[in-house]
């Protein structure tokens, strides 16, 4: 048996006192804090418990799946109509179904999957005014992933779902030191690795670190070991000399040999030029250090939309495609929905209904949803997103010592993500722009044959030819699809991921989880704090069957464990 | 062709949600269904995204305005982003597309648009005078001088317009006569509260 190690020595910190520690659950804190949730859910209901517990910092969002345990519809069947075929909406029928619910799926688009949608060949993009037809040639591998088309383990109802349903996932590698970071201003416009970017940046600022460190330019003046100790660390930070000097190193990728020949460096890039580049900005040296686009990342194979489709095939009832809805109307007793389907008129009636229409769109509908529900739906505008995908004839890339990963650079398009898939294979689909928000507009106003004569000349720019390798293209603004007129919700006017605890937030997030009249649940990733991500529309999904459970076992006077 | 909104039917009709599915109500056709994601259900309109309320317009205005935005003489002005959004719109629909169209907004019905400015609707009447001379004076419009009735729109989408015109991202083109002439008569509107007075004027003649 291994003795564990104690590594006191080494971060100068003595090893907690576990023994003697009390554990939460002894304390008499911990009693009436639970005490507290209780009294908290029994005036607000599961929801309450949740965000209090949230709040209270009890409850790990990131660990596995509840199991949802739903209760039987038994003998009464509910009937359910559930408004949009996304992730959301999928996940709420596929787990109401297996729980003996009668549910129908209205569509309002002629394809079900909603911003998860992979194009291949003769797949139809339809935008507004633009509809485009996908050119690809007819291979399963040439796809491209208009919408989500990178997972984070840590997204764990993607993956649990991924799992229950058998839908395969493979690694894909979304930072790469072999791709490039480009600046069409500095260094002569040639694009540099991004291995060069991090290791010569890191250098300087460990340089900086190192001869700051003894030389009382902290509040408090550290310790001659505290001095040697930060100097180890920051030495190999930035891969420093023994002098603490920068001089360049491997880690920005070899000039030449290493392997039968000696190992030359590059010299360490400009400062001056490194900084006016603003590396830092976009998708640019920290990608990784966001926690949604750390390593490893993974993606469907064969195409994100696996997940749409392995929902498909669990859904027994058939989805009502082409069918925008028309009214709204909650009943005491029951949800009246009006719908229009191939040139007539159509209505269901449901005990619930739950609705992932975007909320932009929900002031153009008719509803007699309670007024101060209306005005939330009213506030919250239309994050927007936009990608191009272009089929190229041959991995030009992969002659660059360049497999999967992600560029980046100063133009409009922002980057250019090489497959991960399908290595040293002919073609591949590469992601040729990717602009977010206000940006989007500039690529909005070309027509699609324009975009793409567009994204041509920016990646020539960073790969010379690249005009020649393109064989074909579709352009995607989400800003402009049907039925869609936006990619995610903002709740600020930040990021809609980065909105922390807007006003909006306050004023009307607890109350859209809520189901209104306790019949109209509103969800999709427009109720989340993870908008525009997967992981957040499957959590408004949980959220909303966890809450409708417990509604319904109420009534039966029984009580949701858990 | 049906005249358009004659003020007590389109009341009762609206007493209840249930009017919705009411069989006197259009059915988009497939084709169509695009106008309807964002000016709303029978073109009821959406602020949020923009799209104003278009329920019951004159066929000649709908025919009229989709023809400028198809040739390009509306809508492509760099300053109009919401323009910009329609004119692939209505380029896409071919000449004979564009008559079913407004044939189907026409027909469309839905609630008065609700106030959402504020403004001196006292102040406004005595600058309508000089409106009412082509758009009517109960701002019913006049087809035969190219006036749209002003009574369908939102009072948000007549402020927007009305700001086009005085900046010229609208009426600039010299192919848009009617427009032209709107952004020469806009000039008489001073400022932004004059143009807010105005509008919440003709908010008022839509239930004459």
């Amino acid at each position: 048996m291994h003795r564990v190690r104690n590594l006191s020595w080494a971060t100068g910190t003595k090893p907690p006192d576990i023994k003697n520690r009390p554990l939460p659950f002894m304390t008499e804190k911990n009693l009436t804090r639970r005490h507290f949730l209780n009294l908290v859910g029994a005036a607000g209901g599961t929801s309450a418990i949740y965000n209090t517990s949230l709040a209270l910092g009890l409850m790990q969002e990131t660990g596995p799946v509840a199991t949802l345990d739903l209760k039987q519809a038994g003998r009464q069947r509910k009937k359910v109509a559930v408004l949009g075929a996304g992730i959301a909406g999928l996940t709420v029928a596929y787990e109401l179904e297996r729980a003996g619910y009668d549910v129908t799926i209205i569509e309002a688009s002629h394809r079900i999957g909603g911003r998860n949608m992979t194009v291949r060949h003769g797949d139809i993009i339809d935008e507004m005014g633009h509809k485009q037809v996908c050119n690809f040639d007819d291979d399963p591998e040439l796809y491209f992933n208009c919408g989500p088309a990178r997972i984070p383990g840590h997204h764990r109802r993607v993956m649990h779902y991924c799992k229950e349903l058998n839908v395969p996932l493979q690694i894909k590698a979304n930072f790469s030191r072999p791709a490039y970071r480009h600046d069409p201003d500095k260094f002569d416009g040639k694009p540099v690795t991004v291995a060069r970017y991090v290791a010569d940046s890191r250098g300087f600022l460990s340089e900086l670190l190192y001869k700051a460190v003894d030389q009382n330019a902290f509040d408090e003046p550290l310790s001659p070991e505290d001095v040697d100790r930060i100097r180890a660390y920051v030495r190999g930070f930035g891969a420093l000399n023994r002098d603490g000097r920068y001089t360049g190193s491997e880690r920005g990728g070899r000039k030449s040999g290493g392997f039968i020949t000696p190992a030359k460096t590059f010299e360490p890039l400009d400062i001056e030029s490194l900084l006016d580049s603003q590396f830092w900005t976009g998708f640019g040296a920290f990608t990784s250090e966001n926690p949604d686009w750390g390593e490893p990342l993974m993606e469907i194979k064969g195409g994100n939309d696996g997940i749409i489709h392995a929902f498909a095939r669990e859904i027994s009832k058939p989805i009502i495609l082409n069918a925008p809805v028309q009214a709204i109307d909650l009943k005491d007793d029951s949800v009246n929905v009006v719908y229009n389907h191939k040139g007539k008129r159509e209505q269901i009636s449901a005990d619930f209904v739950f609705n992932s229409i975007p909320t932009h769109f929900m002031p153009g509908i008719p509803n007699n949803l309670p007024e101060d529900y209306q005005a939330g739906l009213a506030a919250l505008t239309p994050g927007n997103f936009f990608k191009i995908g272009l089929q190229m004839r041959e991995r030009f890339w992969e002659k660059e010592g360049i497999y999967g990963g992600i560029t980046s650079t100063n133009q409009p398009i922002n980057q250019i993500w090489y497959p991960s898939h399908g290595i040293h294979s002919q073609k591949g689909v590469v992601l040729s722009a990717y602009a977010f928000f206000a940006q989007c507009e500039f690529f909005e106003k070309m027509t699609p044959a324009e975009r793409i004569s567009f994204a041509a000349e920016c990646g020539e720019k960073v790969h010379p030819g690249y005009t020649d390798y393109i064989e074909a293209g579709v352009s995607v603004p989400w800003g402009r699809m049907n039925h869609m007129m936006g990619c995610g919700t903002s709740w600020s006017s930040g990021l809609p991921w980065e909105d922390g605890n807007s006003q909006l937030r306050e004023q009307y997030y607890s109350l859209l989880q809520q189901p209104a009249g306790g019949r109209h649940f509103m969800i999709g990733d427009q109720i989340s704090y993870h908008s525009s991500w997967q992981e957040g529309a499957f959590g408004s999904a949980e959220f909303a069957l966890l809450e409708l459970d417990r509604r319904v076992r109420a009534e039966s006077g029984e009580a949701r464990k858990g | 062709m049906r005249r358009l909104m004659s003020g007590l039917p389109v009341a009762l009709l609206w007493l209840s949600l249930n009017a919705f599915a009411a069989d006197e109500l259009p059915v988009a056709a497939e084709e169509f269904v695009y106008c309807t994601v964002c000016h709303g259900v029978q073109l009821m309109g959406n602020q949020i995204i923009k799209a104003p309320r278009l329920s019951g317009m004159e066929p000649w205005y709908v025919e009229k305005q989709l023809h400028n935005f198809k040739k390009e003489i509306r809508g492509l002005h760099g300053d109009d982003a919401f323009g910009y959004e329609m004119q692939p719109m209505a380029a896409a629909l071919t000449d004979e597309q564009i008559g079913e169209v407004a044939v189907f907004v026409n027909a469309t019905r839905s609630r008065p648009a609700t106030p959402t400015i504020g403004g001196d609707a006292e102040k406004g009447k005595a600058l309508y005078t000089t409106c009412a001379a082509c758009h009517g004076s109960n701002g019913e419009g006049n087809e035969a001088l190219g006036s749209p009735d002003l009574r369908i729109a939102n009072d948000w989408y007549l402020v927007t317009q009305l700001n086009n015109f005085r900046s010229g991202s609208r009426g600039s083109h010299p192919a848009d006569i009617n427009g032209m002439q709107m952004r020469a008569s806009v000039q008489l509107l001073n400022d932004d509260e004059a143009i807010r007075d105005v509008v919440s004027y003709i908010t008022t003649l839509r239930n004459q």
